[in-house]
């Protein structure tokens, strides 16, 4: 136990060299400062992958027919869709269940065509956060051959409301599907199959388009507590009505992004592993020098019948509280950069001197260049333990040297 | 026997530094007895600091025995013997006996705290001080106190926990002879006031002339004892 007069000891040890306090002081905020900088960071970039690879176009769960993923063939596809659709939203941990048909077509405004992506889906079921038309406003521009095309395919088209698209695909026969479509709007989807190619139009006129009843490619789901994902997987897939089916969780969809969730973690236990070593170094070599330059001093209180171990909780108290102090400034610096960034995000194109931001999609995750930090109280405790252990470790030498001094030798030095 | 604080009995004790082999103690006997204020002297190398070393339980004979209040050192294990340093013995050293981050009375404060004692030390630490007329130096830390300062307050802590038996090794060797005198003067006051018993080594004639008793060491033995009337002890000096 620390007594009165260890802890006066000890704090008046560490004034007693003030420059070197400081500089272990210094080493160790920094440190702290780099790692909850970099997991404010990592944090804001693995929320963000998060909510794009679980948001609109992936969801949590996936249903399909066994090859339809490998093939994107038109006629691999989930029947009753209706009836199926209602039976999955009757499971608890289920919050929106969203069927949708994909069919490459060639779609033309004139003689010229080219590509494009029917997306089928019921408005009312993907008008919020996480469906694919975000809220209401759209929703109820699409039905009856009115259509919504992608913003960015708009504009590489020269596509306005109000103008006809001709749409010229194959059904799931295998006989040609042709069509007219209003566009009534423009859609500006964080999904960038939607943005780029999208031909959004109801369920009910792509299954009239493509020939295919009551049916969809996919569903997408998404769940209220994203903990319990995995019983959710198991119950729907082993629920009668989607046998044969494929059921999958996000992870088995975007596997990429798992692993680079993962990568993250394991870089910022890197982080941490050299603010350590900061720290390690930094209270080390202040427990050291200062045990050696007091070895006549603790000769003396051995010889007066002070205990080794008294001499050893003395540094380790002035150890503790040097990491303390420097975990404390480190954190304060640390929350400071946070609460300075967090609100108005970080855009890196701006930090390389480019005033606007980009945004890229890559095997449909959504990158950019803007990010907002995300700081747990989590990584403030564990840097909290892993300097407090690191104070512990670096008095093991100081400690072997004390138990070692005969006190009459000590004295002499 | 009661009077008697220390029995040491044909003591040896050999140092061995690399091939060679120092005989600091040759065969030494002396008994220490209740009120003795000793002089320990002899030329540098006699052995008088191995033979305190020995008394303070700092240091093991290589052979020989040697009693502490009737217990055999040898007998004792490293931790009984900081045990007994810490709550039997007092000690001065030569110089530097005080913690540097600490005031005079907090010196005196930690050692009571190592002692054991409780809530009480403050009190005690500043009674002590007091008591010794060092009540004003209490809250300066060693280096704003003079050389003489340092070593009266080292006295402060070492009698602090009413130790039936002092020793010191050279106390006034960094003093002056006003300083020194001083320091004795204290000493003496201890032992009259306080039934305390004193072993000091020295090379000092002045700390000689107050000492009760002047042992000569030779070559690691005793070579003569003689009790004298110091002639300091008529003086009306006292520390008040
Ligand atoms: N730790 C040690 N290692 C080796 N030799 C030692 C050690 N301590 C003392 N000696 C030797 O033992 C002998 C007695 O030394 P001691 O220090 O007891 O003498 P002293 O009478 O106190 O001398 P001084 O008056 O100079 O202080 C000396 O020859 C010294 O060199
Ligand atoms: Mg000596």
């Amino acid at each position: 136990m620390a007594t009165s007069s260890t802890l006066r000891i000890a704090w008046r040890n560490l004034g007693r060299n003030r420059r070197r306090t400081f500089l272990a002081l210094g080493a160790i905020a920094v440190g702290q400062l780099a790692f909850l900088a970099t997991a404010a960071l990592l944090h804001g970039y693995a929320e963000k992958y998060f909510d794009s690879a679980t948001g609109p176009l992936v969801g949590h769960i996936q249903v399909h027919a066994p090859e339809w993923r490998d093939d994107r063939s038109i006629d691999l596809t989930i029947q009753d869709i209706h009836h199926t659709a209602d039976e999955i939203r009757k499971d608890p941990n289920v919050a929106h269940v969203s069927p949708r048909i994909f069919a490459p077509v060639l779609a033309a405004l004139t003689e010229d065509g080219f590509m494009g992506m029917v997306v089928g889906i019921n408005p009312a079921l993907e008008s919020h956060k996480s469906g694919l038309l975000g809220d209401e406003t759209l929703s109820g521009k699409i039905g009856d051959r009115c259509i919504l095309v992608g913003r960015v395919f708009a504009q590489k088209y020269d596509m306005e409301p109000g103008m006809q698209l001709a749409v010229i695909g194959q059904d799931v026969d295998g006989s040609i599907a042709n069509d007219l479509f209003t566009i009534t709007d423009i859609l500006s989807s964080p999904v960038a199959v939607v943005n780029n190619l999208g031909i959004v139009m109801s369920l009910h006129d792509a299954q009239e388009l493509l020939l295919m009843s009551d049916q969809a490619h996919e569903i997408v789901i998404h769940v209220d507590d994203g903990d319990l994902l995995d019983e959710t997987v198991l119950r729907l897939s082993s629920s009668p009505l989607l046998a044969g089916m494929e059921v999958l969780p996000w992870q088995k969809i975007v596997p990429h992004i798992v692993s680079m969730i993962k990568f993250m973690d394991i870089y910022l236990f890197i982080i941490l592993f050299i603010v350590f070593l900061a720290a390690a170094a930094g209270i080390a070599n202040t427990m050291l020098m200062s045990t050696f330059e007091r070895t006549h001093e603790f000769g003396m209180l051995l010889s007066l019948g002070c205990g080794p171990g008294r001499l050893s909780r003395m540094i380790a108290v002035e150890a503790v509280i040097l990491g303390l102090l420097g975990v404390a400034i480190g954190t304060v610096l640390g929350l400071g950069f946070f609460l300075l960034t967090s609100e108005t995000g970080i855009n890196y194109a701006a930090l390389g001197g480019d005033k606007s931001t980009y945004e890229m999609a890559y095997k449909g995750l959504q990158i950019s260049s803007f990010v907002f930090p995300k700081l747990y109280v989590r990584d403030v405790v564990f840097a909290v333990c892993a300097v407090l252990l690191t104070s512990f470790i670096s008095v093991i030498w100081p400690t072997l040297h004390i138990a070692r001094l005969a006190p009459m030798e000590a004295m002499r030095s | 026997m009661e009077n008697t604080l220390v029995e040491a009995t044909d003591v040896k004790k050999d140092f061995y530094t690399g091939k060679i082999t120092v005989n600091a103690l040759r065969g030494l006997d002396l008994n220490v007895h209740k009120g003795d204020f000793l002089s320990i002297v002899g030329p540098s190398g006699s052995g008088k600091t191995t033979l305190l070393n020995l008394i303070g339980a700092l240091d093991v004979a290589t052979s020989g025995e040697v009693k502490v209040f009737g217990k055999d050192l040898s007998s004792l294990s490293r931790r009984k013997r900081a045990d007994l340093r810490l709550k039997s013995l007092g000690f001065v050293f030569q110089a530097y006996n005080l913690v540097p981050v600490l005031t005079a009375l907090e010196n005196v404060e930690f050692v009571l705290e190592l002692q054991g004692v409780g809530k009480e030390r403050r009190e005690r630490a500043q009674a002590v001080l007091e008591d010794l007329s060092l009540g004003e130096l209490g809250d300066r830390r060693p280096n704003e106190l003079s050389g003489g300062q340092q070593q009266r307050v080292a006295v402060a802590r070492a009698v602090a926990s009413r130790p039936r038996l002092v020793l010191a090794d050279e106390p006034t060797a960094n003093l002056d002879s006003e300083n020194a005198k001083t320091l004795l003067e204290m000493m003496r006051y201890l032992r009259d006031e306080h039934d305390m018993t004193f072993v000091f080594s020295t090379h000092d004639p002045l700390v000689v002339s107050y000492a009760s008793r002047v042992v000569t060491l030779r070559d690691g033995r005793v070579v003569s004892d003689e009790q004298k009337n110091s002639i300091a002890e008529d003086d009306e000096a006292t520390v008040h």
